[in-house]
């Protein structure tokens, strides 16, 4: 029934049904997965739109899906449903160079984006790590961070206007020019709980006229952290400001030979990009702070090449670590950046009092935390541990003010935590907007929210 | 109190500084005014973190002046930011001239404390610059109007403020005005912090009209840059056709701040000021159509387009209120004919009501009101003030 009616709608090609077919769309890169009831691969919004109309019928959940790369559960179907996978939707409609902006498919590559402006001077400046197969919707469905938004701001800066199929297959436009609420931010980050995000204007950005990398080695992470402290408390923002422990950047070696030093107990890895006359005294004044938190060497990244290794390198660190376990897990905490020291004494000892080898690879500049739990997950006491370990993390986060994602998004896997960090009022309000787009429950279901909270039907007292 | 009101059906008028009073409709009623101005504490300020924290009531101009202290800033760009209050400001979703380049003051938002109608107290994103966290309720908040809630506080991240600023003046002789506005916004490779064509505005803001108005440009940066800047403008507007550029010496925030107070400087009864949106590369286009509308209708009109955004706000003014109040409506309604989002951001004319003052409702307008609906049930908030009768 509910193949037959998608098949009539979409045609063959667009639906998949089979077992084999429906594995695929079972899981994204978190641990657990569930089989939809079915998977459309739509090549317009009026596809999606169809599709949304018939589950809505059928009374099926519906889970969006770009890439699915995401880390906590976003894109699993937990509740079965029909997967929306925005594949075939990848083509860049319209390029304003002039304005700045581009008008993409949600099914756009977060990289193809940017090399595609690249011809006109331009680039999309929002770029997760997984940015070489991640999609601009999922980008914009968990606001997407990465290492360049310390300067440039998360997915949320970038997003000009969207158009939306909202759970009643009815397709909807907004824009942050619109008079009245800003809609457009509410949606993005929202995790495909208010709407499926089906095509959108970006902004982008001019290149820079100058690039310089920089890798600074330390020989204590807590000098590094410090550093880092002290150079985002100079008031100097670099455009990207990431660290590595010894753990990480001897896997990366191993794996890329990207160019890192492998004796250094904490790299960082440190990007200027601007106007030309602002890069010496840039430099100078970050080698000094550097210098006097303890650096034991500084080297300028010579060539595009050498750069280009450099980001490879980081941005591939976790598959890296694929040498030391096979499996990792891995928080997205947030906290102050003067608090950095702490945070990284707090997973040190989780780590080692739980026996887990953790590797550090993180957005120092941003106090957003990626501590790697590296484990087998064949070996129960191990997955366990690693538990254990995570939920310390969390909690030391939260109670240094931080916040238990940065970037990755709650998804299925953190919707527990949601509670540690906000109230029920707080919980609530979250639950009226969500009234408002999806009161069935059936865009996304089971993510963001603790399991059965709804907006109370009784007023407080 | 809220609580007590929104229980007795009591209509509450929320108001901050008072200095964007020009926007929106008057309330349908009042029965309670709840004046935030005297939730004017700073919360926290954490200088090496670059995030400050405080109450919605604490005007704009004391926070700018602390952030100062610390060579920080948030691009509000807000009118009169003595008397603007922080809450206002964000509430009334007010976009700086400097966006372009700095982002919107919403993005500079990382939580915020909100007591809805019924007297809850909810708190939305955090104090870190980074969070996921469920919906970002903070940015629903901004530029709500009050209608949602009223903001308690708000947490903030800051930026290092640029070292230097210089404001520059050009005069355009005839027939350069289009070449000027579009090699600034679009051929200049340090993009100035602001750039405004100005025709008219003579006591409010620097300079003198050329036969096609004048340029008010302001660069931001370090001396070194500013050099290059500068040098890079003066060649940039003498290809344009303008010969003349000058360096306003002493006091370059100043001038650019006189420029965006006369956004919603008003000539008492006798104008109406509008804004509308456009992208960069029509904005100069657009206004010079409304003028010619404006002139058809027997009215003054002064202009200034930020031509970096796009944005035009033009001020519309006759000899006395009468002579204004007997052709505004006709003109409103041929202006919203070619620009339908046209917002009135100053007004004292006592016909502002029958205007369009938030110009057409977005297509949205129904789910805005159905927010509306969920957080204020009894329309207790600012009723009638904001788009669509929100």
């Amino acid at each position: 029934m509910l193949r037959q009616r998608l098949v009539d709608a979409l045609g063959p090609d667009a639906v998949k049904t089979t077992p084999e077919d429906l594995a695929v769309y079972a899981f994204d890169a978190y641990t657990d997965g569930r089989l939809p009831s079915a998977v459309v691969l739509p090549s317009s919004a009026r596809e999606v739109s169809a599709a949304v109309k018939i589950a809505r019928d059928l009374d099926e959940p519906i889970v969006p899906r770009g890439a699915g790369t995401g880390l906590c559960g976003g894109a699993v179907p937990v509740e079965g449903g029909v997967v929306i996978s925005f594949t075939r939707m990848n083509r860049i409609l319209e390029l304003d160079e002039r304005n700045r902006r581009a008008r993409v498919q949600s099914g756009v590559v977060n990289l193809d984006l940017s090399k595609h402006t690249a011809r006109s001077g331009l680039f999309y400046a929002p770029d997760p790590s997984s940015q070489k197969i991640s999609t601009i919707g999922g980008n914009i469905a968990t606001n997407a961070g990465g290492p360049h938004c310390l300067s440039y701001g998360t997915t949320v800066n970038h997003v000009l206007a969207l158009e939306v199929v909202d759970e009643r297959g009815e397709i909807f436009v907004t824009s942050i020019d619109d008079a009245g609420y800003d809609l457009t931010a509410v949606l993005v980050g929202s995790e495909g709980t208010l709407g499926i995000v089906t095509s959108a204007w970006v902004r982008l950005l001019s290149l820079p006229e100058s690039v310089r990398v920089w890798v600074v080695a330390f020989g204590e992470i807590e000098a590094a952290s410090e550093a880092v402290s002290a150079i985002v408390g100079a008031g100097i923002v670099p455009t990207a400001l990431e660290m590595m422990d010894s753990v990480i950047t001897q896997a990366v070696e191993a794996a890329f030979g990207a160019g890192y030093p492998t004796d250094a107990a904490a790299v960082l890895l440190i990007e200027n990009a601007g106007f030309e006359d602002d890069m010496d005294a840039c430099e100078a004044a970050i080698r000094d702070i550097a210098t006097r938190h303890g650096a034991l060497s500084w080297r300028s990244a010579r060539t595009a090449a050498e750069r280009d290794a450099l980001w490879a390198g980081r941005k591939g660190a976790a598959g890296a670590t694929g040498r030391i376990a096979p499996n990792y897990y891995t928080q997205d905490v947030c906290v102050p950046r003067s608090k950095l020291p702490q945070a990284l004494r707090a997973i040190e000892g989780a780590a080692s009092e739980h026996h887990i080898t953790v590797g550090n690879v993180f957005h120092a500049g941003d106090g957003n935390l990626h501590p790697l739990l590296m484990y087998d997950k064949r070996d129960l006491d191990q997955v366990a541990a690693v538990v254990e370990t995570g939920n310390i993390i969390l909690q030391s986060a939260i109670d240094l003010g931080g916040t238990i994602s940065g970037e990755h998004g709650i998804g299925f896997e953190k919707r527990g935590a949601m509670t540690r960090v906000y109230s029920t009022a707080d919980l609530a309000t979250m639950a009226r907007v969500r009234d408002v787009f999806d009161p069935r429950r059936a865009l996304n279901p089971e993510k963001i929210f603790p399991s059965g909270s709804r907006c109370p039907e009784v007023s407080p007292p | 109190m809220l609580a007590r009101c929104d229980a007795d059906g009591n209509k509450v008028l929320v108001v901050g500084g008072d200095t964007l009073a020009g926007m929106g409709l008057p309330p349908e009623r009042v029965d309670l005014i709840l004046n935030t101005t005297a939730l004017d504490k700073l919360l926290e300020y954490v200088p090496t973190d670059l995030t400050l924290s405080a109450q919605s009531g604490m005007a704009v101009q004391a926070i700018t002046t602390l952030l100062a202290q610390h060579g920080q800033f948030v691009p509000f760009d807000a009118p009169r930011p003595q008397y603007a209050t922080l809450g206002g400001t964000l509430a009334a979703g007010w976009l700086g001239p400097r966006r372009h380049l700095y982002g919107r003051v919403r993005d500079y938002v990382l939580g915020s404390t909100i007591v809805l109608a019924d007297g809850s107290v909810a708190r939305a994103g955090g104090i870190v610059v980074k969070n996921v966290a469920g919906y970002d309720m903070s940015r629903l908040y901004v530029g709500s109007f009050g209608t949602l809630g009223v903001l308690a506080s708000v947490n903030l991240k800051t930026l290092a403020a640029p070292r230097q600023a210089r404001v520059f003046l050009a005069r355009l002789p005839e027939g350069t005005r289009a070449r000027a506005c579009d090699h600034v916004a679009a051929r200049l490779a340090i993009r100035p912090a602001a750039a405004f064509w100005i025709e008219g505005f003579p006591n409010a803001v620097d300079g003198a009209d050329g036969i096609d108005g004048r340029m008010l440009i302001l660069l931001e940066g370090s001396d070194a840059l500013l050099e290059r800047a500068t040098r890079d403008l003066r060649s940039t507007l003498g290809r344009a056709g303008v010969p003349e550029t000058r360096v306003v010496d002493a006091g370059a925030r100043e001038a650019f701040q006189r420029v965006v107070d006369a956004y919603v400087a008003s000539l008492g009864e006798r104008s109406v000021t509008y804004r509308f949106g456009s992208q960069p590369d029509d904005a100069e286009r657009r206004a010079i159509a409304v003028r010619e509308l404006a002139t058809r209708h027997e009215l003054r009109c002064e202009t200034i387009v930020d031509v970096m955004n796009g944005d035009v706000v033009m001020r519309v003014s006759a000899l006395d209120s009468r002579a204004l109040g007997s052709v505004i409506e006709t003109f409103d309604d041929a202006l919203h004919d070619s620009e339908p989002r046209a917002q009135v951001i100053a007004s004292a004319h006592p016909h502002r009501s029958s205007l369009r003052v938030w110009g057409e409702p977005p297509a949205t307008i129904e789910r805005m009101r159905e927010l509306k609906r969920r957080f204020d049930p009894n329309n207790t908030l600012n009723a009638g003030r904001f788009v669509g009768g929100i």
